[in-house]
């Protein structure tokens, strides 16, 4: 076996401790690179920005604990702006097992800038159905949710007043882990009830999204850890986002080496069989 | 009987299909009534179809534990970690947090389920490592033009590649952009029609799978 | 710091590291962690199906506002479990075609309007725009996505890639090159859906991570530091206990 041959079957367990050392050591001694502004975030937050006062904004939070480090960050920063912009916030998911990550967010940045439950904003909680649900807000919003996720009656909230129906509501934001997320806020929202909408998701499902991008069916992407770290950027507030993204690019860096690496070997090996008249592999 | 099995069924999805179907078109106030009262029990049945998928788990370990068969005792750690989570969820009426401050079923969700879920997909990130110094190997010109595309990307989205490579940012917004969308949206539109063409088969009952087991 | 904050985070560390030690080799503590996370997702998501469904949509609403007409969607649901008793399972059948043939009537004209006709339109944009003279101009800017360039480009992207996929005749001719175009398209777009799980998956890692070193602070007890500890010498126990037992024993 020859050295290559022997580096391409090298014990995966080093390479586990690579990743392991590239992620740890920028989190333990961070540098602090510059962040640049996609236009898919811009889209997002300038929408957000151009909402005057009291508008409404429907923040549906359509993940669980498996994408909590990427969306988790986009929710505390789209909350922040929200409420540093006095909107009127409601907030609920999609996901079952998302529901106490969402009530956590709200609670926490709630608390963080002084708004108050019911008056400032309504957590709505969870309820199934995904597109029927959609569609039952999109109609009638106390249907869909006769009382909050604290079993207050809704339509006895001060911040609901004057909304009857998703037609009521200025800009809905999807953060998505899956399909049951921005998808079905088009499909059985949007496409009917014409709010405008705009979307979060993880770095999995967002490649997918840009059709829907480009043809203006949502008007703005926040994708992965790396788009709330540009939300972050642009609200003027530091957090989790910005602070990963020196590990984030020693990661990728490392997985870039990693592939150069496995293809210089491969080469090697090739070039050695076909010297040696042994069949290419 | 037969009837009430099998043809009723088919009856039922066909009407509903049909009715749900031009409602879209007919945006009559009754309509639109008879739209929001269906939707809404849809939503209500939703639940009842969510707890048939999760307690199918419930009969697999419990043969496993009445069968002592190698790994029972971690079915009975499954049981557990369940019937607590259940009991002290009633106990707290289902809330994770009352008037700011987190319940006990809160404590569960926020230490027990959010590290476990988060930390069996975050180890996922030491696979792709291993899968891609393993098997992303330029064998073909396809195979390469991939690894150009993926590197780029990789390198696009993170502020070191920007800096290092000015260009791999921009390029990085054409790929996702154009090329990578117009692929999308080629698959989106040739899924749709898969999905819609199903959608009709299901509603003409030529499709039946749905229907599943039972006696006939 | 409350006690139960500082609890909360050693049994949050010990878990996360249970899981990680799967990285080393299959092992007792992963498959308890394992288990029960299977055990309390299941158990969360009942107690939420009970609060949700039960109380807020069904009991609240029928006993405080006398909406009786819920009893129609409780029945379906009632329905639905009937598939736990083999004598009258196909009572389940009634059910599952409500929720089927009312979701296909949904779906139908939404995904037409929204995928299809949508994405046609977009991608069927006009190729030559008029400049500000009023004469027809020709935008090459890559940067712009809706300069006439890229918008070309997509037009042949999704073409291509829709005869690649679609088109079941022999791949000869003009239809060989359109697939071939298609494939090149494809390749692309599976390099950058890479490169973007790349990223999701190295994030979630930067997530865990952030949490044990949160952690590993005096304030928490050093958490992380003590319980790495502890699972490590706990995998050198089990894999000298594994060792030392005969082959095929146990």
């Amino acid at each position: 076996m020859t050295f290559a041959e022997r580096m391409l079957h090298i014990d995966r367990r080093i390479i586990f401790l690579v990743i392991a050392v590239c992620t740890l050591l920028p989190l333990l001694y961070p540098v602090g690179l510059a962040i640049k502004v996609s236009p898919e975030v811009r889209g997002v937050h300038d929408y957000l920005e151009s909402l005057p006062e009291g508008s409404v904004f429907l923040l549906s939070m359509d993940f669980d604990p498996a994408s909590k480090p990427e969306l988790h960050p986009q929710a505390v920063a789209l909350l922040r702006h929200a409420f540093k912009k006095n909107l009127r916030v409601i907030g609920m998911t999609l996901w079952v097992t998302g529901t106490g990550l969402a009530d956590l967010v709200f609670s926490q940045v709630a608390q963080e800038m002084g708004k108050v439950n019911g008056k400032d904003y309504a957590f709505l909680g969870w309820s199934p159905g995904v597109g029927a649900l959609i569609i039952t807000m999109g109609q009638d919003l106390y249907k869909a949710f006769p009382s909050d996720y604290y079993n207050q009656p809704t339509r006895e909230l001060a911040v609901l007043k004057g909304i009857q129906s998703l037609r009521d509501v200025n800009y809905v934001v999807s953060l998505a882990a899956g399909t049951a997320g921005i998808e079905s806020w088009y499909v059985f929202g949007k496409d009917k009830y014409k709010f405008e909408l705009g979307g979060g998701c993880t770095g999995v499902i967002a490649p997918g999204l840009y059709p829907l991008l480009r043809s203006g069916q949502i008007n703005g992407l926040i994708g992965g850890l790396r788009g709330a770290a540009e939300y972050e950027a642009l609200i003027g507030r530091k957090g989790r986002a910005v602070a990963g993204m020196d590990a984030q690019s020693a990661t990728h860096f490392a997985i870039i080496m990693l592939v150069i690496l496995c293809n210089v070997f491969y080469l090697f090996t090739r070039t050695s069989r076909g010297q040696s008249g042994q069949p290419r592999g | 009987m037969i009837y009430l099995r099998r043809q009723l069924p088919l009856l039922i999805t066909f009407v509903m299909g049909v009715v749900f179907a031009g409602q879209y078109y007919v945006p009559h106030p009754r309509s639109e009534l008879m739209l929001t009262e269906v939707t809404k029990w849809l939503q209500i049945i939703g639940g009842f179809a969510l707890v048939l998928g999760v307690t199918s788990l419930f009969h697999l370990h419990a043969v496993k534990i009445r069968r002592r068969e190698p790994g029972w005792g971690y079915s009975i750690v499954l049981y557990a970690g369940m019937l607590g989570t259940i009991a002290i969820g009633l106990w707290v009426n289902g809330k994770e947090s009352v008037n700011g401050a987190m319940t006990a079923f809160g404590w569960i969700y926020s230490n027990m389920m959010v590290p476990l879920q988060g930390t069996m997909f975050a180890i996922l990130a030491f696979f792709i490592a291993s899968a891609a110094y393993r098997s992303f190997r330029a064998r073909s010109r396809e195979a390469a033009l991939l690894l150009i595309a993926a590197i780029i990307v990789m390198m696009g989205r993170v502020p070191l590649g920007e800096m290092l490579l000015p260009v791999s940012g921009d390029l990085t917004q054409w790929i996702l952009n154009v090329l990578n969308t117009s692929v999308r949206r080629a698959i989106l539109i040739g899924v749709s029609l898969g999905a819609v063409a199903l959608s009709l088969k299901i509603i003409f009952g030529i499709e039946r799978a749905y229907l599943g087991g039972g006696r006939e | 710091m409350p006690f139960e904050t500082v609890l909360g985070a050693w049994v949050a560390t010990g878990l996360t590291l249970f899981i990680f030690t799967f990285l080393y080799q299959d092992n007792p503590l992963f498959k308890l962690a394992e288990h029960l996370y299977v055990g309390v997702s299941v158990g969360y998501t009942i107690v939420k199906v009970y609060d949700t469904v039960i109380v807020r949509l069904l009991y609240e609403p029928m006993v405080k506002q006398g909406d009786w007409s819920l009893l129609i969607p409780l029945g379906i649901g009632m329905l639905m479990l009937a598939r736990y008793v083999p004598k009258i399972a196909w009572l389940s059948r009634i059910a599952f075609a409500f929720i089927v043939g009312v979701g296909s009537g949904l779906a139908i004209p939404r995904v037409i309007s929204s995928y299809i006709l949508k994405q046609v339109e977009d991608t069927v944009r006009p190729l030559v725009s008029l400049a500000s003279e009023g004469g027809p101009t020709f935008t090459y800017n890559l940067l712009d996505p809706a300069s006439n360039l890229n918008a070309l480009v997509l037009l042949i992207g999704v073409v291509s890639v829709l005869f690649y996929f679609f088109f079941s005749v022999e791949h000869t001719g003009p239809v060989r090159v359109a697939a071939r175009t298609g494939i090149l398209f494809l390749m692309i777009a599976f390099g950058a859906a890479f490169g973007y799980t790349v990223m999701a998956r190295m994030s979630l890692l930067i997530g865990r991570f952030t949490d044990l070193i949160e952690f590993a602070d005096p304030r928490y007890g050093r958490a992380s530091l003590w319980l790495l500890v502890a699972t490590v010498a706990t995998l050198i126990v089990s894999s000298a206990r594994r060792r030392e037992q005969p082959p095929g024993g146990g």
